[in-house]
C-alpha cells in the first residue's frame, strides 16, 4: 500500500501539487446508497493537496450527494508536536454550509494511518451501517445490531467485533440518530469538537460509525531532516498538564481546581506535550491505580469549554462530569448541550440523565462571534477562542493544514513558522500564512 | 543502562513509539517501535508503558514499574499488550546505539515519564 514516488519540486501553497509525501493510499469514495466503496487515484481526481482546502473543493464537486469528509493534515501521525489533527467535513444543520469537526485523540493519526488520503461518503444508507477502515481495506458493515446504543456501547460493540480495543470510533448515539441540531458525534467513549452537528448528518446518512485502525507507515520527502527539525523544537515548548495554561479558568484555582477532588490522570492527545484531556473518577477514588475495579469509573474530560459552562453555572465537579459523560453517551454535542443546562445545577444521577435526554435548545448556540451562520464560518468553538474571531479563523486555518490542534497553536508559544517549514521535508511544500489564506479563499470562492 | 518508565508521569501522547518507529525505519508508524503504550483499557482512564530489551519487558504500570523476563511472561502466555502486533514479537530495544544517538524515546518524551538508568 506504500506509495513513494518522487516529489514534485517546492511550490508556494499546495493547491495544483499532487503530495507525494505523508501519505499513502488512495481517496476513498463510499456510496452508500448502493453500498459500494471505491478507491480513486490522487494523481487522477485530486491535485489539490490532500488537506482541508482540497476536501472544501470535493465538498462543493459532489454537493449534490450531500458529502460528508474525513481526512488529516500534512504532518498529522509525525513527530511534529501536536499533530494529532484529523478532521471531519460535512453541511451543518446549523449553518447550511461547511463545517469542519476536529478529530484529536488519537482519531486524526489513525486516519491518516487507515491506508487512505481521504475519505468521501456520497449518499444515505438504506439501512444502518458503520464504516470499517483499516489498512487500506473499506468495509460497510451492517449496523442494525447496535442501532439505539449510545456512543460507549457502540464503541465497545465494533471494537469486540473487530477484536482490536486500539480501534478509534467516530459514532452517534441516539441522538445523532434522531437528526437533532444538538448531535455531535464521540470520539471512541468522548466528547468530540463536533460544534456543527456533523452527528445529525451521520444520523441522516444511516451511518453509525466510522472506525478507523492503522499500521501503515509515512514517509516525509527527507525524513533525517524532518526528525531532527521536530526533534529541535521539542525543549523549547511546554509540557503542561491540565487545563489551565491555556483556559481562562473558574476565577481563582481555575478550572483544574474545581475539578480537582475528581482527577485521575491527565492525558495527551497523539504526539502532543501537553495533556489537556482530564481524566475523573467519580464512581471509584480517583486515586486507584488499578485496573481491576470500577469498570466505568469515569470520564475523560475533553470539552473545557463544556466544564466552563457548567462550572460557571454553579454546579459541583461531579454533577457537571456525570452530565458530560450522559452527553458524550448519548452523541449531544457536550459544549452545546452544557451550555443549555448550565443555569439549572443538578446533582441526582437521574436527575441529570433526564435533563440531558430532555435537551433541546437553540442549535447554534456557544458558536464563536465572528464565525457564526450568519458569516458562513466553518470552524466551530469546539475550544474558546483566546482571542479575537480574526485569529481564531486564522489559527484554524493554519493548524487543519497542517494536522496540529489549533488550541496548541494558539497557546503553547510555537512558532507558526516553525511548523510551517516543516513542510518542506515533510513533502516538499513551501508554505506560509497568506498562502494557506488563498487556499481557503479559492476552495470557498 | 537501559530505559525505564515513569508510568505516572506518562500522559499517553505515544512520541515514544513514533520516535522509536523512525529509528527502525526511517518513517512514522505505531507497529515497530520496541517501546509501546498500554492503552487498551481507554475506557477505565488506565494506562501503561512497556519496553522491550532481549532479556526482559519493563513494564511501567500505574501500579508499579517492574522488568520481567521473557521467558515467564511467555510461560503464562501474554502477549504483551493489545496492539495488532504485540511487543513481544517486536525487536529489541538497541538503546538507538545503531543509530549512534542517544535512546530517542528518552530524548523526546516531554513528560521525562522515560529515562535512563
Amino acid at each position: 500500500m506504500r506509495r513513494n514516488l518522487p516529489s514534485e519540486s517546492a511550490v508556494p501553497g499546495v493547491m495544483g501539487v499532487v503530495m507525494d509525501f505523508m501519505y499513502y493510499g488512495d481517496i476513498l469514495v463510499v456510496d452508500l446508497e448502493a453500498g459500494t466503496t471505491e478507491e480513486v487515484e490522487i494523481d487522477e481526481a485530486w491535485e489539490a493537496g490532500p488537506v482541508l482546502p482540497a476536501a472544501l473543493e470535493l465538498f462543493d464537486k459532489h454537493a449534490q450527494d450531500d458529502p460528508l469528509l474525513f481526512g488529516s493534515g500534512i504532518l498529522t501521525g509525525t513527530t511534529a508536536p501536536a499533530s494529532c489533527l484529523g478532521f471531519a467535513l460535512g453541511a451543518s444543520p446549523i449553518t447550511g454550509g461547511p463545517a469542519v469537526a476536529p478529530l484529536n485523540l488519537f482519531a486524526g493519526a489513525e486516519m491518516k494511518l487507515s491506508g487512505f488520503s481521504m475519505v468521501l461518503i456520497k449518499g444515505n444508507s438504506p439501512g444502518p451501517v458503520y464504516l470499517w477502515l483499516h489498512d487500506g481495506v473499506a468495509d460497510l458493515v451492517d449496523a442494525s445490531r447496535i442501532t439505539g446504543k449510545d456512543t460507549w456501547q457502540t464503541c465497545d460493540a465494533v471494537r469486540d467485533e473487530m477484536g482490536e480495543q486500539l480501534i478509534q470510533v467516530i459514532s452517534i448515539g441516539p441522538v445523532g440518530e434522531a437528526k437533532s441540531d444538538l448531535a455531535s458525534f464521540s470520539i471512541n467513549y468522548w466528547g468530540s469538537g463536533d460544534n456543527a452537528a456533523l452527528g445529525a448528518l451521520m444520523g441522516a446518512k444511516n451511518l453509525k460509525a466510522v472506525a478507523l485502525r492503522g499500521l501503515g507507515m509515512i514517509d516525509a520527502e527527507d525524513p533525517e531532516e524532518f526528525y531532527n527539525r521536530t526533534m529541535g523544537l521539542l525543549p523549547g515548548l511546554p509540557s503542561e498538564k491540565s487545563f489551565d495554561w491555556a483556559f481562562e479558568g473558574l476565577g481563582e484555582g481555575g478550572l483544574d481546581a474545581w475539578l480537582g477532588p475528581l482527577v485521575h490522570r491527565y492525558r495527551s492527545c497523539f504526539a502532543c506535550p501537553c495533556a489537556c484531556n482530564t481524566f475523573v473518577k467519580y464512581n471509584e477514588d480517583p486515586a486507584v491505580m488499578g485496573s481491576d475495579g470500577v469498570q466505568e469509573p469515569g470520564l475523560m474530560v475533553t470539552n473545557p469549554a463544556a466544564a466552563l459552562w457548567l462550572g460557571q453555572g454553579g454546579w459541583s465537579p461531579e454533577g457537571a462530569s456525570r452530565a458530560m459523560e450522559a452527553m458524550a453517551r448519548a452523541g449531544v454535542d457536550v459544549v452545546r448541550g452544557s451550555r443549555e443546562i448550565s443555569a439549572e445545577p443538578l446533582e441526582a444521577p437521574g436527575e441529570i440523565a433526564a435533563a440531558v435526554e430532555a435537551l433541546t435548545g437553540p442549535a447554534e448556540a456557544a458558536w464563536p462571534p465572528g464565525e457564526g451562520p450568519a458569516e458562513g464560518g466553518i470552524f466551530g468553538p469546539w475550544t474558546p477562542p483566546s482571542s479575537s474571531g480574526d485569529r481564531w479563523l486564522e489559527v484554524n486555518r493554519a493548524a487543519y493544514v497542517l494536522g496540529v490542534c489549533p488550541l496548541f497553536l494558539a497557546a503553547s508559544g510555537v512558532e507558526r513558522e516553525d511548523l510551517l517549514e516543516l513542510c518542506v521535508p515533510a513533502a516538499g511544500i513551501k508554505l506560509d500564512a497568506g498562502g494557506i489564506k488563498e487556499m481557503f479563499d479559492r476552495a470557498r470562492a | 543502562m537501559r530505559v525505564k518508565v515513569k508510568p505516572l508521569e506518562c500522559t499517553g501522547c505515544a512520541l515514544c513509539e513514533l520516535a522509536c518507529g523512525y529509528h527502525r525505519d526511517e518513517a512514522f508508524s505505531m507497529i515497530s517501535s520496541s517501546v509501546m503504550l498500554y492503552r487498551a483499557e481507554e475506557k477505565k482512564g488506565y494506562m501503561g508503558v512497556i519496553v522491550k530489551t532481549a532479556e526482559d519487558l519493563f513494564i511501567g504500570k500505574p501500579e508499579g514499574a517492574a522488568a520481567m523476563k521473557l521467558g515467564e511472561l511467555q510461560k503464562e502466555g501474554a502477549s504483551g499488550g493489545a496492539s495488532a502486533k504485540p511487543i513481544l514479537v517486536r525487536e529489541a530495544c538497541d538503546m538507538c546505539e545503531s543509530a549512534g544517538l542517544e535512546p530517542q524515546c528518552v530524548a523526546i518524551c516531554p513528560q521525562k515519564a522515560l529515562y535512563l538508568e
